[in-house]
Formats: structure tokens, C-alpha cells, sequence
């Protein structure tokens, strides 16, 4: 049951990511990169690594993400 | 989707066939390693037994390879140093909008209790998971709510280069303390009983550090995005 | 077929072939994409798929966690806590590094109004 979920999980992150980056408006971009951190979040979880699992939800869903909005705020909507 | 240049088709096959030519190199290789081999993981989860506290990864990080997690606050600082050289101004620029009345009082209700909880991750990382950067990291975003939902708060210059020049000072100093007193730098100068695993003040100087690691992870964090959401527009 | 994707060796083929997959959609998007901000979330999406195969490599279906917790009696039967310590380190200084390249952006685009990097490296203004 486990590696189902863990393939599952993968094949998910896969495609997100692949999204992600041929997208044509910035700020959908970053919101799909934001389930990528999520995914892996879930992944480092399911390995049995919570101290991992804690430190990328708070840095890659919180300030990563946050460090990209604020690219987008400055940078205008030009592509 | 536009491509940067004209790729050709051999290019695309080359590229693909190199692809999975590595990731089943990688497979064979990596999937073979003998079962029998002694690893460092195994001796230090046998010496964190009588040296070490509740956390393996705790002891790992602060203890055994203290000397790394120096270099990483340094990596850290010389980052912000360069973000505060680059977008530092004496112009502030405020948000446009004044937030409504419910926003305001909500995030002033939230603010406390998430500054609560960062300070119990980062208390309690020596006996369930958490520690030293992801609390400091909750306390930044605590921080985060109040400069976006607020118009003209700001966070006071002097008292945060104050909190994170002292809190990088006292991380040398007891190393230096511990090459003093115990001939090893960052030893465990402290009283450290095996019988009081799994208390809170058990441990020695594990807890100290990283709560000092945490306060200057903490304080740089809200500098950072400070900068990053205040800088000018006319400069 | 539940039961086929539980053993040990399939699982370390599924987090091999998917991280390493990961890790070249990440390429393509650094060799292909045009805007400045898109290379950056590239190299992010890499970093990210390294680290899955890092936690990914050490997993044992049948170790624990590497936390005492109250009905145990030793550090016995417990994952490796070492690498775990090192990804820990590499999520923080990555994200520390990423911050400055966006800040380095966001000047660059204040002085010249350039986002595209194709105009960023001709020769001719």
C-alpha cells in the first residue's frame, strides 16, 4: 500500500512541476510551484523524516514562496 | 511554448537517450550496495545513547557537527548582509491600501499566539521535532502577518542588529568556554546525566545553542522580508 | 498489486527513476524558459528533487523514526540521522541563496527594465 502511495505521490509532483514551468502568466507559475513544496512535504513525511518534513513546509510553502511574490509585486506582469 | 532557440531533433534524442542512459546507470548502481557495511549513522545512534539527547537529529546537527552549523549561520548572514546592501533605502514605501477593520484585528489576535507557538518549537527541539531554524523561521512569519495587513509597521533597525549581533557573539563564545574548560571546541561544559533523557533541562548545551541559533534565524528572517516588501520605487 | 509495489527494490527503483525525472523536468525548464524568475524557480525544482532522493535512498519499511519516544528502550532499529542533519542544513542555505538572486533581479530590472534574457545578453542595446 505504501508504494502505490509513494508512486502515486511522485507521478503527481511530475506533472505539477512540468506545469509549472511552461505556464504563460507568472503568478499561476508560483502557486503551482507551491504544490511541488507541498508534494515533497507529504513524500518527507512518508519517509520517516519529520524534522525534514517540518523544516521544508515552513521555508519552501512559507518564505520561499513568499520571496517569489514579492519578485512578482516589484517586478510587474510583463510575459 | 517558445523554446530559446531552434532545437533540433538530433539534439532532443541525444538529450533524451543521455537521460535515461543515467537514471538507469544510477539504478543498477546505486541498488547494489552490500547490506553489510558499517555505516557512520549506526555508530553515532550508538554513541547519542550516553552522550547525546531524545533527538538523534538534534545531537547530529548541534553536537557532533557543531562546526557546520557555524558555517551554515555564516552563509546566512553574508546572504542578508547582501540583500540589506542592495535593496536598503532611507525612502520606505508603504502599501498603498488601508487594510478594513476585521483584517486589522484579526491578524493583532493571530500575531501572539504564533510568536507562542514558534517559541515552543524551538524550546522543546531537543525532545520532538523542530529545533533551532523552524522556530525562528515561525517566528519570521509571524512578523510577516503584521508588516502585510498593517500600513506603516515597521520593524525597528537598531534593536533587531542589536538582538542578532549578540546572539551570534554568545554561539563563539561558548564554543571558546567549552576549548577552555574541556580541551574541545563547542564540548559539553554543562552536567549531562544519561538517567535525565527525555526532561527538558537535560542535555547540556544543546538546547543554549540552538535556541541562540534560533533567535539570530529568527531576527534575520524579518530583515530579510522587510527589505524585500518595503524597498523604494523611485530611487 | 499493491503488494507487488512493497517490496523493498521497487521502491527504491520508484524514488530513483521519479526523483531523477524531477531533476531533468527541472533542466529542461533552465534551458528552455525566457524570463528571469523562471530560471530561478528551475533551479529550485532541482534542489528539491535531490533532496527526495537523498531521504528517499535511506528509507527501511521496518526502522523508525530517530526520536525516543516512550515505550522504547535504546537507540535501536532507527533510520540513519545523518543525512537527514545535512538536508536540513541544505534547505535553509538554498533558500538563503535564492533570496539573494531575486534581490539581484529585482535592481537589475529597477536600472535597465529588462527581464527577458535574451536581451539581457546581446551585444547591442
Amino acid at each position: 500500500m505504501i508504494g502505490f502511495i509513494i508512486l502515486s505521490v511522485f507521478i503527481g509532483i511530475i506533472i505539477i512541476a512540468f506545469s509549472a514551468i511552461t505556464q504563460k502568466k507568472l503568478a499561476d507559475s508560483i502557486i503551482l510551484f507551491m504544490g511541488v513544496s507541498l508534494g515533497s512535504v507529504v513524500l518527507f513525511f512518508i519517509f520517516k523524516a519529520p524534522d525534514v518534513a517540518l523544516t521544508e513546509a515552513v521555508i519552501g510553502a512559507g518564505i520561499s514562496s513568499l520571496i517569489f511574490l514579492m519578485a512578482l509585486k516589484h517586478l510587474g506582469e510583463k510575459k | 511554448m517558445n523554446l530559446k532557440r531552434d532545437i533540433s531533433t538530433s539534439t532532443f534524442s541525444g538529450f533524451a537517450l543521455s537521460a535515461s542512459l543515467i537514471i538507469t546507470f544510477l539504478n543498477v548502481l546505486l541498488n547494489n550496495i552490500p547490506v553489510d557495511i558499517k555505516r557512520v549513522g549506526d555508530e553515532l545512534l550508538k554513541l547519542n545513547g550516553s552522550e547525546g539527547v531524545a533527538n538523534a537529529v538534534t545531537t547530529v546537527v548541534v553536537y557532533f557537527r557543531g562546526f557546520d552549523t557555524l558555517g551554515e549561520i555564516a552563509v546566512l548572514f553574508i546572504a542578508s548582509l547582501g540583500i540589506g546592501l542592495m535593496l536598503d533605502s532611507n525612502i520606505r514605501c508603504n502599501l498603498k491600501a488601508e487594510s478594513n477593520f476585521m483584517l486589522k484585528t484579526a491578524s493583532q489576535l493571530l500575531f501572539p499566539i504564533i510568536i507562542l507557538f514558534g517559541i515552543y518549537v524551538m524550546v522543546y527541539g531537543h525532545l520532538s521535532p523542530g529545533g533551532g531554524f523552524q522556530g525562528g523561521v515561525i517566528i519570521a512569519s509571524g512578523v510577516l502577518l503584521l508588516l502585510i495587513s498593517h500600513k506603516e509597521f515597521e520593524v525597528p533597525h537598531s534593536v533587531i542588529t542589536l538582538i542578532e549581533t549578540f546572539a551570534g557573539i554568545s554561539y563563539v563564545l561558548i564554543g571558546l568556554i567549552g576549548l577552555v574548560v574541556l580541551d574541545k571546541f563547542l564540548g559539553n561544559f554543562l552536567p549531562n546525566n544519561i538517567s535525565d533523557m527525555g526532561l527538558l533541562l537535560s542535555g547540556g548545551i544543546i538546547p543554549i545553542i540552538y535556541i541562540i541559533v534560533g533567535i539570530k534565524v529568527g531576527s534575520e528572517m524579518s530583515m530579510i522580508t522587510q527589505n524585500l516588501i518595503k524597498r523604494s520605487d523611485d530611487v | 498489486m499493491f503488494e507487488f509495489f512493497n517490496q523493498p527494490e521497487v521502491i527504491k527503483i520508484v524514488v530513483t527513476v521519479g526523483s531523477m525525472t524531477l531533476f531533468f523536468v527541472g533542466l529542461f525548464g533552465l534551458l528552455t524558459q525566457k524570463h528571469l524568475i523562471k530560471i530561478f524557480m528551475s533551479v529550485a525544482i532541482m534542489e528539491t528533487a535531490l533532496f527526495l532522493l537523498f531521504i528517499g535512498l535511506i528509507y527501511k519499511q521496518s526502522a523508525l523514526a530517530p526520536i525516543l519516544t516512550d515505550n522504547q528502550q535504546g537507540f535501536i532499529n532507527m533510520n540513519d540521522p545523518v543525512p537527514q542533519a545535512m538536508i536540513l542544513t541544505a534547505i535553509v542555505i538554498g533558500m538563503a541563496v535564492l533570496a539573494l538572486g531575486v534581490s539581484f533581479a529585482i535592481e537589475y530590472y529597477k536600472l535597465t527594465g529588462k527581464t527577458d534574457i535574451d536581451e539581457i545578453t546581446s551585444l547591442r542595446n
